[in-house]
């Protein structure tokens, strides 16, 4: 077997909050590494540490110990302006709740991480249309969040985390509002985006099932460390 | 991120919110309205008292005197100098600073300052002292020669009663108002077309013999001077050493002249009759522009004369101004403030609003920067829209304030004017200070905006 491709390896990595006088390790020494081109899950019950390990991952925390590598550079050691190069530029990020703007239209919020990108405007509403058509809402793309439907958000999330051409896409519970059918779709289009278009995924899920049936690998966590490694 | 979508987003995030956005606009607005109303008041009453002391004949006036008039040294020719001094000329005074050659102020020196730049006309201040007597009624005044070219004047332009000489050669006279009042129970209106009977002691050779045990070869000469206008008050400096407000009755200058060829005012002048060439005390230089006043002032000095003007004390008064302006200006401040923390207000709303929406952007890439610009933008687009509508409040609420106010001035007999001025610069300068208080207002919000922490946002509802 050649080495494998990594493009994340977590060292000791570790994320403990003071609550007063108490430490709470929501991740307590983790150590892990993510290949190119895998589709990994991380399960676990609420507080395993699971989400906190993706946010460290998105760069949208900091650890407070260990380390984080990822595309060759340490996260714990980014400057803030760096950290935010490496969430538009490196990662695209799905959440359970969708977080899309509830005021702007479909293609504005697929649009609007390329914004940040400082991609011109024509360029970039053409380019929120091509995603909202791969993700199949070529015809919604003026349609407002509340006017969608659970699925239909998600999609309009997928697409625009795929905006800015990322190779890691992080999914968060990308099923958890939704029901089983809808929720199917939505793991048919990561898989499809894992294996078409060799995108990098990970994703966080309660949902052992779903994870063993659509995960290359999967990572069980508890009290924020891992507790065992299961390949499907 | 561009520029462009920057302040279209920020534009985008206000109209989200509009009934705040224009309420915070509007407070803005009302504290441009009273800052900027406030200057423009200042401006206004400063341009409406220095236009009225341009217009009095103060300003564009230049004493000069010979540099060896006893007064004007006396005064170190700062004073305006009009005694008659027909004595042989002193020598200049020595020491102090080496001044051009003291030349006497002459009919040539007249003409010599007539021919400067940017002088309008120069004539001497010829005050002689007379009787006046109409019908039974006599008092004793002086009387002024007064040029034709002050005929725009605004005392003269707009005489309270009558009218300004028509030419320099009638034998006509205008009354000061007060004079008129004791010349005639009546009204003084029906003194205008009369003739007034003007009397003084004289060396020519017509008149007829004072008695009293003067010597006989001064005599009493009358004449008769028709009132052809009546004015509140004797215009500009010219009055000579006794100032202003003293003469009673003017003459047209070279009637003025002819009687103070004669005229005695002292037992000196028959003593040391005088052979030279006629040699004036002071002579009144009226310049084209109040503006020059400095300038010709000084080349005058140059020519060997003593000059002054009150032009410094013009710019004392400019100055006082800049402190009303100031004073008006901090008064006006005060709802800017008050406004300026509503922006804030407004702004630390928003952030509450809107962040889970910051958290979305930054998680999508957004950095602090952007945030910050965006919320910056924010805050800019209220000042520059409230600076504009302030801007126009303040001159709408100036108009109907200035039209009350004229409507008042107007019944009380006054002369109306604009109270308030809105020059260009005030406009601009009102919207880019109500832009950098925002900016500076919106500088907090943003800061805090940029810094939230994007897992925190968002988890907030």
């Amino acid at each position: 077997m050649s080495v494998p491709d990594h493009i994340l390896e977590a060292r000791s990595l570790a994320r403990h909050y003071r609550m007063g006088e108490t430490t709470v390790k929501a991740l307590d020494g983790v150590s892990m590494t993510v290949a190119a081109g895998e589709f990994l899950a991380l399960i676990g019950t609420s507080g395993s540490g699971k989400s906190t390990l993706l946010n460290l991952m998105a760069g949208l925390d900091r650890p407070t110990g260990g380390s984080l590598m990822a595309f060759g550079q340490n996260l714990a050691e980014l400057s803030s302006p760096d950290m935010s190069l490496y969430r538009r530029q490196r990662v695209g990020i799905i959440f359970q709740s969708f977080n899309l703007i509830s005021t702007m239209t479909a293609a504005d919020n697929v649009a609007l991480s390329m914004m940040f990108a400082g991609v011109p405007r024509a360029d970039r509403d053409t380019r929120a249309q091509q995603l909202l058509d791969v993700v199949g809402l070529g015809p919604r793309s003026t349609h407002r969040p509340k006017e969608l439907s659970g699925g239909e958000q998600q999609r309009v999330a997928i697409a625009r985390a795929l905006a800015n051409a990322p190779s890691l896409l992080l999914a968060d519970e990308p099923t958890g509002n939704l029901d089983s059918r809808t929720s199917r779709d939505i793991m048919a289009r990561l898989k499809a985006i894992n294996e078409q278009d060799g995108k990098t995924i990970v994703m966080v899920t309660h949902d052992a099932a779903l994870a063993a049936q659509y995960a290359h690998r999967t990572l069980t966590m508890l009290d924020g460390a891992i507790v065992s490694e299961t390949l499907s | 991120m561009i520029a462009g979508d920057t302040i279209h987003l920020a534009i985008r995030n206000l109209r989200q919110a509009k009934l705040r956005t224009a309420l915070t606009t509007m407070g803005v607005a009302i504290g441009i309205a009273s800052l900027a109303g406030m200057v423009s008041l200042g401006v206004g009453l400063q341009e409406q008292l220095v236009g009225r002391f341009l217009d009095s004949g103060l300003f564009d006036v230049i004493t000069v005197m010979p540099q060896t008039s006893p007064i004007a040294r006396a005064f170190g020719g700062r004073m305006a100098g009009g005694r008659r001094d027909r004595g042989p000329a002193t020598p200049p005074a020595t020491g102090g600073a080496p001044e051009p050659a003291a030349r006497p102020l002459d009919d040539a020196a007249i003409s010599a300052l007539r021919a400067l730049q940017d002088v309008k006309d120069a004539s001497p201040t010829i005050v002689v002292p007379v009787q006046v007597t109409y019908g039974t009624v006599s008092e004793f005044t002086a009387a002024r020669g007064v040029p034709l070219s002050s005929a725009d004047e605004s005392a003269f332009r707009t005489p309270k009663y009558g009218a300004f000489f028509a030419n320099d050669t009638d034998h006509a006279c205008l009354l000061i108002l007060d004079l008129a009042k004791r010349l005639t129970t009546g009204d003084p209106k029906d003194l205008i077309g009369h003739d007034l009977t003007i009397s003084y002691a004289s060396t020519s050779a017509d008149g007829s013999p004072l008695g009293f045990g003067m010597p006989t070869l001064v005599k009493q000469v009358q004449a008769a001077y028709r009132i052809v206008g009546i004015v509140e008050r004797e215009p500009g400096p010219g009055g000579g050493i006794a100032g202003p407000g003293l003469s009673g009755v003017m003459l047209p200058l070279s009637q003025a002249r002819a009687i103070d060829d004669t005229v005695v005012t002292g037992v000196q002048q028959l003593i040391h009759p005088s052979g030279a060439a006629k040699v004036f005390t002071a002579v009144t230089v009226r310049v084209k522009r109040a503006q020059s006043t400095k300038d010709v002032e000084d080349r005058i000095k140059a020519m060997g004369f003593s000059a002054f003007s009150i032009s410094d004390a013009l710019d004392q008064a400019k100055r006082a101004f800049v402190l009303l302006d100031i004073l008006l200006s901090l008064i006006g401040s005060i709802a800017l403030a008050v406004s300026s923390l509503g922006i804030v207000n407004t702004m630390v709303m928003s952030i509450l609003e809107r962040t889970r929406e910051i958290g979305i952007m930054k998680a999508i890439g957004g950095s602090d920067a952007d945030i910050r610009r965006i919320f910056l933008v924010e805050a800019s687009a209220i000042g520059v829209l409230g600076g504009i509508t302030g801007v126009a409040l303040g001159w709408a609420v100036g108009r109907v304030i200035n039209f009350g106010a004229n409507w008042y001035i107007e019944s009380q007999g006054g002369a109306t004017g604009n109270l308030f001025s809105l020059p260009l610069w005030l406009v601009s300068g009102a919207i880019a200070f109500s832009w950098l208080v925002s900016l500076a207002a919106g500088v907090y919000p943003a800061t805090r905006a940029a810094k939230l922490d994007p897992i925190q946002a968002l988890r907030h509802d």
